[in-house]
């Protein structure tokens, strides 16, 4: 099984962008109902337990914030590898440098160029990762924060937009005939502010199978792990 | 008397007298630009010529010396309880726009209004902001509630059907009423010429240059242009296509983006 942890894929633009390969045969959106705020933690956190993390997780602490693998739908797997995922393999480091340059924008201290460059860097990095280990586990999640870091500032910009989810759907060109059952998911979808994109209150997912899903909720997708992992599906 | 800017006024002087009505005590901020001066018009307007409450303005220190003689003769020409809001504190510590323009802003006038709101228990403000200036400011409805640190839910407003202005029963620090959100840049122009009211001369071109938008001075860059006159204002407004906020270094997407993004803990 593979999972594409898209942060931030916003449908509007998926469909936009003619990302054939994001639009699997079963799509959609993802309701943020039962949350006050689309934070990419508590969401990520929320996707691995499938229950809402909202109020275990501080904002003041969020992003340091560590599930154990028995707490998440892991734990149904024998072998798996999560890169990058946040609440549980985030790469602190990475994501602290690309929090201080965006701090830096807001400064004037910091070109929008320079933390670009940054984003791409940790991207390919995680692109690397994430092909290394494709066909090794019964479990590859793969985490993206393209749509996210660079939408943040540039979200209004639709050519540079468009680079972006190019991008992502060659990632899921890359893997769509490598298993059985690709899930692509995103926390929260994006709004254009100007220039800028903020978080919208609808996140993304797409099945390489039928489901019927019926707008569910991030957390729905925890159920339907398991059952992948114990072989319901099959 | 032309009819649509008196229908305009109409429905704000009415706004204005609901206010004094289901609020406790009011106040009206005013920064001496164009919209606030006007917004103080109609407040005088609505009570026959003496204003019930009193009128803020936000003392920045680095506004133009322009902005601060039309503030004091217009405070005595127009007789009205003139509230002056500084950060004391935060000038005493340095803050400038050097220290970087948005916490410049939000310590010299967020944090000034905040400070007062709170010595003063203002539960309503009233402010001259237009739904045409701004993207942002086209969410806005009359009567938007506020939290105590400013917040605003823009999805969780009064409704205002058939024109109704009803005060939300709880869950608001206070009210910020905006009585001219239906007007333009272009009507309030045409509204000051019609009632021959004062304007501060930095809005008249000098040496080629006016500015369309007053702030402070670090942050306010003035426009090319060569109306020294009301009518040669009003003029080049019918025919620019230069957003009036052009001149404001002041990024209102950007301030707002940063808000969010801290609000999600990314900064």
């Amino acid at each position: 099984m593979i999972i594409l942890a898209l942060d931030a894929l916003d449908i509007h633009c998926v469909q936009k962008f003619h990302c054939k390969n994001l639009m699997q045969k079963e799509y959609g959106q993802t309701s943020l109902k039962g949350f006050n705020q689309e934070r990419t933690i508590v969401l990520w956190a929320s996707f691995l337990t499938g229950k809402n993390m909202e109020k275990e997780i501080p904002i003041k602490t969020q992003w340091t914030f560590q599930l154990q693998p028995e707490q998440t739908f892991l734990k149904f797997f024998q072998k798996y590898k999560a890169i990058d995922l946040p609440s549980f393999s985030y790469k602190q480091q990475n994501h602290e440098e690309e929090r201080k340059l965006l701090k830096g924008y807001f400064e004037d201290k910091v070109t929008v160029e320079e933390y670009e460059s940054l984003i791409w860097k940790n991207h390919e990095e995680n692109k690397k990762d994430f092909f290394k280990e494709l066909g090794k586990t019964p479990l590859l999640i793969g985490y993206f924060n393209l749509a996210d870091a660079i939408g943040h500032l540039s979200f209004g910009l639709t050519e540079k937009m468009a680079i972006v989810y190019n991008e992502l759907d060659k990632i899921a060109e890359e893997v769509k005939n490598s298993e059985d059952f690709i899930l692509i998911v995103s926390d929260h979808g994006m709004k254009a502010v100007g220039r800028y994109g903020d978080h919208s209150r609808n996140g993304f997912y797409s099945l390489n199978r039928a489901l019927g899903l019926n707008l569910p909720e991030i957390t729905s997708f925890y159920n339907i792990i398991r059952g992948i992992a114990e072989n319901e599906y099959f | 008397m032309n009819t649509y800017l008196q229908e305009l006024e109409k429905r704000s002087i009415a706004i204005i007298r609901e206010v004094k009505a289901q609020f406790k005590n009011p106040a009206v901020l005013w920064s001496t630009g164009k919209d606030s001066t006007a917004t103080v018009w109609l407040c005088k307007k609505a009570f026959f010529g003496k204003i019930p409450f009193p009128v803020i303005h936000i003392d920045t220190s680095y506004k133009f010396p322009e902005i601060y003689q039309f503030r004091d003769k217009i405070a005595k020409e127009w007789d009205f309880n003139l509230i002056i809001a500084k950060n004391e504190k935060a000038l005493k510590n340095g803050m400038s726009p050097k220290k970087g323009r948005l916490e410049c802003c939000t310590q010299l006038k967020t944090e000034a209004l905040k400070n007062l709101i709170k010595e003063q228990k203002f539960d309503a403000l009233i402010l001259a902001i237009r739904r045409d200036e701004h993207g942002i400011r086209a969410k806005e409805r009359y009567y938007s509630p506020r939290d105590e640190n400013f917040r605003w839910n823009y999805k969780d407003q009064p409704a205002e059907l058939w024109d109704l202005y009803v005060k939300p029963s709880e869950d608001f620090s206070h009210m910020r009423v905006h009585p001219i959100l239906h007007w333009t840049e272009l009507d309030v122009w045409e509204y000051v010429k019609q009632e021959n009211l004062p304007v501060n001369p930095l809005y008249f071109a000098k040496n080629g240059k006016r500015y369309r938008s007053l702030g402070c001075m670090p942050c306010t860059v003035p426009i090319p242009s060569t109306a020294s006159t009301i009518d040669e204002i009003i003029h080049e407004i019918k025919t620019s296509k230069t957003p009036e906020r052009a001149g404001r270094a002041q990024d209102k997407e950007k301030a707002y983006m940063m808000q969010k993004l801290r609000s999600l803990g990314y900064m």
